[in-house]
C-alpha cells in the first residue's frame, strides 16, 4: 500500500482532532498554569501554624508598636498593633519592610570578624566572639597603660536614654575617655530649646491630637516625623470619609511635600529665613493683641525684649526676607491668635538630623504667647523618665584624669555651651593632626557616619586616618566597611532593647521590645558585648559593670520608672484613645503590685504608660532660674544674624527625607526602592527637583544629567522640573546612593549627605545642613 | 510545482468516485476509504494516549507514611465523640484558639492518646510504625494532603463550618469512615493531589466533593445563595 503525502497528514490531522476529544490538552493547559505559580523562585510562605508576636519598632525613634505575623518559626509581615498606646494600628513603610533587614543575609555580617584586606575593600576573616574581644580589650588597655585613654571614642547612633547608648558611656567614662558622641538628631534641637526655654531635661511633647490648629515649621508629618504611626493615623482619622475633622494644618515648608501638598494650607518661606517668619507672625499677633497676656505678665520671662526683637519683623520686612506675602503672613498669624488651642511645632522632615535651635525657638515663642504651654493641646512641660541611676563609676585615676581632657568635637566647651555632642566637628579634629592620632580607636554603634553624616565625603577621609575602627553593626554598611574588627548586634527583631520615649508622644511613655525570634547569626546584644569587653579590659573597668548582661543593666535602670507607677496594659476596643485620657488627667494607678510583676507585664505588653498630667503647673515645671519660660531674645537675635544667605548666582541645596526609604543609619529594605516614583530615582540616577523658572534660567531640560557642585565636592543627578519647588533651589531626597551593601542598593542614586556644607548652628553647634550653596550645571 | 498539485488530486478525485453512499455526504470530507483508515489510525491512539496514557503519566503515586484508619479513630468506644459528626473530626481537626483551622494534627494531638510508645495502642504494623518511627524520635509524620490548595487560595474553614454550616463531608466525603487512606496521587506538574482536579481525568463529577477546583467552590456559594462570595478578591486575597 502505497502511502501518500495526504494519508500522512489524514493521519496527522485525525491524531490532532483525537487529541481534543481527551481531556488532554483542557487539563494540562490548567495544570501548566498552576505549575508556573509553583517555579522554585517563586517566593511562597512556609506551611505551619499562624501565630502574632509583638514587639516594637527599633527602625526610627517613634517606638510604634509592632505585630509579626509568623508560620510556626519564620516572621512574614509587620504589622501594626491596635493595642498599643503610640500607634493605634498602623505602621510606616520602613516598619513593614523591616524583614528584609532581618532575612537579608546578603547585607549581614555572619559573625564577628576583622579586616583581613585594604581598608574600605570589604574583605573580612570570621573570628571567634572571645578573639575578637581580646582584639579590642588588649588595644584599650594598651591605651591606659600609655596614659591616653581619651584616644578612644564612641560614634552612638542609639536614642537618647537608650540603655544600650548608656552602657556604652559608661563605658568609655570608666575607660577614661569623655569622647563620646551621639549622631544629631532633631531630639537634640529638642533638648537645647527645653533647656533653655523651660529649664528641664525633659523631651519634646507635643499634645498634637487634642490641639485645634497646627503650625508645622518643617515636621514632615506624613512624612515620617515623630512617631510615624501615631502621626499618619492622626492625620488619617482628621480626615475619615473625606470629610475634614480635628485640627487645622498649615505647613511651612519651602518644598510642596507631601505634607504640605495635603495640609490645608502651606507657607513657603525662603530655606533658612523661617525663624524670621514665625518673629513676624509674634509681632502680627502682639499688634493685634491676639496673646494670652495673664500667662505672658504671670509665667514668662523676657517678653518686653522679645516683643522689641519680633518688633523688627514687621510683616513687610519679613515678607523681603522670606519670600512669603505679607497679607498671608497676617492671616496665618491671627488664625494662630484666634484658635482655642493652637500648636506650633518644630521639625525638620523626618528628624533623622539636628534641627536649627533658632527657629525652634522662636516658634517655641509663638506657643508662649498664646499661653499654650503645659495645657491639653499644647506643648507639655515633661520631666525625663525616672530610671534609678547606677552606681557610682569606682574611682580610677587614669579615668578620672582621661575624662577631664577636652573633648574632641569641644561639646560643652565655653564655646559650644549647649550641646551634648557635635560629630560634625569630629573631622576637623582628627585632620588637624592626623598623625597625633587624637583618636586611636572609634567605637561606632546604630550608625553610619560615613554615609548619613552631612559632610559624609569628608567623614570618610577623616576615618580613614583613625588606627583603629569598631563597628557593632549588623549591617555591611559604609562604615563598617571602613572598620578593621566587626562585633555585629543583633538585629531589630532578635533582642530585648528598650526603645524610650517616642519623639513628641505628649505623655510619659517607656517602650520595651522583646526578641521575635533566636537571632539567625552569630551575633551578639551590643549591650552585652559592652559588659564582656569591660570583663576583659579588667581592673576598675570591670568593676563599673555589676551587671552580668545587659538584661541585668536595663532592669536596674528600670526600678524607678516602675516605683512611679504606671499602666502597662491599654483596651483599644472598651476605653478611649490614650490622649483623650490624658487631656482629662485621670489618677493613675499601676497595674501592677510590684518590680517583678511590672518586668513580667512590660516584657508582655512593650510598653509602661502614664496617661496623665498635672496641667497648667507653671511655676513648678518651669524650671528656669526664674521659674518661667524664658524667651531669651539675646540669644535668638545673636543667632539670627548668621542665618541670612548670601545673594549670588548659587542655588541652594536642600536636601529631604522620604518616608518608604530609610534616611537614617539603617539600609532600606530593597522592596522599598520599588516603591520610589521615577521622579525620584529614575534607573540609576537620583532625581534632583527644580522650579521651571530656575531650570529655565540654567538652560536645563526634563531628565537632563547635571553636576550639583558645593565645597566639600560634587555628585551626579538627573533633572526633574517641578513646581512645588521654591525658584533657586534644588532639591535631593537622603537616603540613596549607597556605595555599600551590593545589588539591591548599592549604585542607585546619589547621597546629598556627600556635599553638604552648611555653616554652624550659632546656639547647638552641630552642622546647619538644610541649606548647602551648589552650583548646578549640566553634566 | 504544478505537477504535484496535479498527482495529489487525482487519489481524492477517484476516492470520491470509489466511496459509494456511506461515506458521501456533503457534511464529510471526500476522503476515500483508505483516507478514512488513516484518519481512525491518528485517531485512535490519540484517544488512548489522552484517556489512558496521560493520567498514568501525570499523577506519580505514593504511599502515606503508614495507613491510618479513620473508622476506628471515630469509634465512640475508643472515646472520640461528639454530638455531631462535624465534632467528631473536630477532635483531632481543630480550630486553634485565633479561629485559623490546624488542619491535619500534629503529632502532639496524637500523642494526646499515644502518648507512651510501649503502650497497648500498637498492635498493627501501622502502629508499629507510627509508635516506634515518629513517637518515639519525637518526629512529625509526613503525612501527604489530599486537599492542599494552593498559596494564592485563601480558604478559611471556620468561615464555612461554623456559620455556613457546611459540614466536613461536604468536601472532604467519607473520608472519615474510611478504612485505609486513598493512594496519595500527586500531579508531577503542579505538585498538588489528585483529589483537587478530582480522580476523574475528564472532571466528570458525582458527588460534591470528587473535585475540589474553583468551578467546585462557585457552584457551591450560588446554590446556597451565596453569590456575593463568588467575587476574585474573596479567596483571591
Amino acid at each position: 500500500m502505497e502511502i501518500t503525502r495526504r494519508n500522512f497528514i489524514q493521519l496527522i490531522a485525525g491524531g490532532a482532532a483525537g487529541i481534543h476529544m481527551t481531556p488532554l490538552p483542557w487539563k494540562l493547559m490548567d495544570d501548566t498554569a498552576i505549575w508556573t505559580q509553583n517555579w522554585s523562585w517563586v517566593p511562597v510562605p512556609a506551611e505551619g501554624r499562624f501565630h502574632h508576636e509583638k514587639g516594637v519598632c527599633q527602625l526610627c525613634r517613634g517606638g510604634c508598636g509592632i505585630e509579626v505575623r509568623m508560620v510556626d518559626d519564620r516572621a512574614v509581615k509587620i504589622e501594626g498593633r491596635t493595642d498599643y498606646p503610640v500607634n493605634p494600628g498602623g505602621v510606616c513603610p520602613l516598619g513593614a519592610g523591616g524583614l528584609q533587614l532581618l532575612y537579608n543575609e546578603t547585607i549581614r555580617f555572619p559573625g564577628p570578624m576583622k579586616r583581613v584586606g585594604p581598608r574600605g575593600e570589604g574583605q573580612f576573616a570570621a573570628i571567634s566572639w572571645d578573639e575578637a574581644y581580646t582584639i579590642l580589650s588588649a588595644r584599650i588597655q594598651k591605651l591606659r597603660q600609655e596614659n591616653r585613654p581619651e584616644a578612644l571614642a564612641a560614634i552612638d547612633g542609639h536614642p537618647m536614654e537608650s540603655t544600650v547608648g548608656l552602657l556604652v558611656k559608661r563605658f568609655l567614662h570608666a575607660v577614661g575617655s569623655p569622647n563620646y558622641m551621639t549622631m544629631p538628631t532633631l531630639e537634640d534641637t529638642y533638648a537645647v530649646t527645653n533647656r533653655l526655654m523651660f529649664g528641664t531635661d525633659g523631651p519634646m511633647a507635643y499634645d498634637l491630637e487634642n490641639a485645634d490648629y497646627i503650625l508645622s515649621f518643617g515636621c514632615g508629618l506624613i512624612e515620617g516625623w515623630g512617631s510615624p504611626g501615631r502621626v499618619i493615623e492622626a492625620w488619617g482619622r482628621w480626615h475619615e470619609g473625606g470629610k475634614k475633622s480635628g485640627p487645622k494644618v498649615i505647613q511651612v515648608e519651602s518644598r510642596a511635600s507631601n505634607t504640605a501638598s495635603k495640609a490645608d494650607g502651606w507657607v513657603a518661606p525662603r530655606p533658612g529665613t523661617e525663624a524670621v517668619l514665625a518673629l513676624s507672625m509674634a509681632h502680627v499677633m502682639i499688634q493685634e493683641g491676639l496673646t494670652d497676656t495673664s500667662f505672658l505678665d504671670s509665667h514668662t520671662s523676657g517678653y518686653e525684649n522679645f516683643k522689641n526683637l519680633t518688633a523688627q519683623y514687621t510683616p513687610e520686612k519679613a515678607s523681603e526676607i522670606t519670600g512669603v506675602g505679607k497679607d498671608k503672613i497676617i492671616a496665618v498669624a491671627r488664625e494662630f491668635g484666634k484658635a482655642r488651642s493652637p500648636l506650633a511645632i518644630y521639625g525638620q522632615g523626618k528628624g533623622d538630623l539636628n534641627g536649627s535651635v533658632v527657629e525652634s525657638m522662636a516658634v517655641m515663642g509663638l506657643n508662649a504667647l498664646k499661653g499654650n504651654i503645659d495645657k491639653p493641646g499644647g506643648v507639655i512641660l515633661q520631666d525625663p523618665l525616672p530610671y534609678s541611676p547606677w552606681p557610682e563609676l569606682p574611682d580610677d585615676p587614669i579615668a578620672r584624669e582621661g575624662v577631664s581632657r577636652p573633648r574632641l568635637d569641644e561639646a560643652g566647651s565655653d564655646k559650644y555651651p549647649f550641646a551634648g555632642s557635635i560629630v560634625g566637628n569630629l573631622p576637623e579634629a582628627i585632620m588637624k593632626d592626623p598623625k597625633g592620632q587624637p583618636v586611636d580607636t572609634l567605637l561606632v554603634l546604630n550608625a553610619n557616619p560615613a554615609f548619613t553624616l552631612p559632610g559624609a565625603a569628608r567623614f570618610r577621609t577623616a576615618l580613614a586616618n583613625i588606627p583603629f575602627i569598631v563597628s557593632f553593626s549588623p549591617y555591611t554598611d559604609e562604615t563598617s566597611r571602613m572598620a578593621d574588627l566587626i562585633l555585629p548586634d543583633h538585629t531589630a527583631l532578635e533582642k530585648m532593647e528598650d526603645t524610650g520615649w517616642p519623639t513628641a508622644l505628649q505623655y510619659p511613655f517607656l517602650g520595651l521590645s522583646t526578641p521575635i525570634i533566636p537571632p539567625l547569626v552569630n551575633t551578639r546584644h551590643s549591650g552585652d558585648a559592652v559588659i564582656k569587653l569591660a570583663d576583659k579590659v579588667g581592673g576598675p573597668v570591670k568593676e563599673a559593670f555589676p551587671w552580668k548582661s545587659f538584661e541585668g543593666a536595663l532592669k536596674a535602670r528600670l526600678q524607678g520608672v516602675a516605683d512611679v507607677g504606671g499602666l502597662t496594659s491599654y483596651d483599644k476596643e472598651d476605653g478611649p484613645p490614650p490622649w483623650e485620657v490624658f487631656a482629662k488627667s485621670p489618677d493613675v494607678t499601676a497595674d501592677y503590685e510590684d518590680f517583678d510583676e511590672f518586668w513580667e507585664n512590660i516584657q508582655e505588653s512593650g510598653f509602661w504608660f502614664r496617661p496623665t498630667h498635672d496641667f497648667r503647673a507653671w511655676s513648678s515645671h518651669f524650671k528656669t532660674p526664674s521659674g518661667r519660660f524664658e524667651f531669651l531674645s539675646d540669644l535668638v537675635k545673636g543667632a539670627l544674624q548668621e542665618t541670612d544667605a548670601a545673594e549670588d548666582d548659587s542655588l541652594t541645596l536642600v536636601p529631604y527625607g522620604l518616608i518608604n526609604i530609610s534616611t537614617g543609619w539603617l539600609p532600606s529594605p530593597p522592596f522599598l526602592t520599588k516603591t520610589l516614583f521615577d521622579t525620584q530615582l529614575r534607573k540609576g540616577d537620583s532625581m534632583a527637583h527644580m522650579n521651571p523658572e530656575t531650570a529655565a534660567k540654567l538652560g536645563l531640560r526634563e531628565g537632563d544629567f547635571i553636576l550639583v557642585t558645593s565645597e566639600a565636592g560634587e555628585i551626579k543627578a538627573r533633572l526633574h522640573i517641578f513646581e512645588g519647588s521654591m525658584p533657586g533651589v534644588v532639591y535631593l531626597p537622603f537616603g540613596l546612593g549607597h556605595t555599600a551593601y551590593g545589588v539591591y542598593l548599592k549604585g542607585k542614586g546619589s547621597n546629598p549627605a556627600d556635599i553638604l556644607k552648611g555653616g554652624e548652628d550659632p546656639i547647638s553647634g552641630q552642622k546647619t545642613w538644610w541649606t548647602t550653596r551648589v552650583k548646578v550645571s549640566k553634566a | 510545482m504544478e505537477k504535484n498539485v496535479n498527482t495529489s488530486e487525482k487519489p481524492a478525485g477517484s476516492g470520491s468516485k470509489n466511496s459509494g453512499g456511506l461515506l458521501d455526504s456533503t457534511f464529510l470530507p471526500p476522503f476515500s476509504l483508505k483516507g478514512w483508515l488513516f484518519l481512525l489510525a491518528g485517531v485512535v491512539p490519540s484517544l488512548i494516549v489522552g484517556w489512558i496514557l496521560f493520567p498514568m503519566v501525570l499523577y506519580s503515586s505514593q504511599q502515606q507514611p503508614f495507613n491510618f484508619s479513620h473508622a476506628i479513630h471515630t469509634n465512640p468506644d475508643i472515646g472520640i465523640e461528639g454530638e455531631t459528626e462535624t465534632e467528631v473530626c473536630l477532635y483531632c481537626h481543630s480550630f486553634r484558639d485565633d479561629g485559623t483551622f490546624a488542619g491535619i494534627p500534629k503529632l502532639e494531638t496524637c500523642l494526646m492518646c499515644h502518648e507512651d510508645p510501649e503502650s497497648p495502642y500498637g498492635d498493627t504494623e501501622d502502629e508499629k510504625i507510627f509508635l516506634e518511627r515518629y513517637v518515639a524520635e519525637g518526629e512529625e509524620v509526613p503525612w501527604l494532603v489530599y486537599s492542599r490548595q494552593p498559596d494564592c487560595v485563601y480558604f478559611s474553614h471556620i468561615a464555612h463550618v461554623k456559620m455556613g454550616e457546611v459540614s466536613c463531608t461536604t468536601c472532604h466525603g467519607h473520608h472519615g469512615q474510611s478504612e485505609e487512606l486513598p493512594v496519595y496521587k500527586e500531579n508531577r506538574l503542579t505538585g498538588y493531589s489528585i483529589d483537587i482536579w478530582g480522580r476523574n481525568i475528564a472532571g466528570y463529577k458525582v458527588n460534591p466533593w470528587d473535585s475540589m477546583k474553583m468551578d467546585d467552590c462557585a457552584e457551591c456559594h450560588t446554590e446556597t445563595g451565596h453569590e456575593e462570595n463568588n467575587a476574585c478578591f474573596v479567596c483571591h486575597k
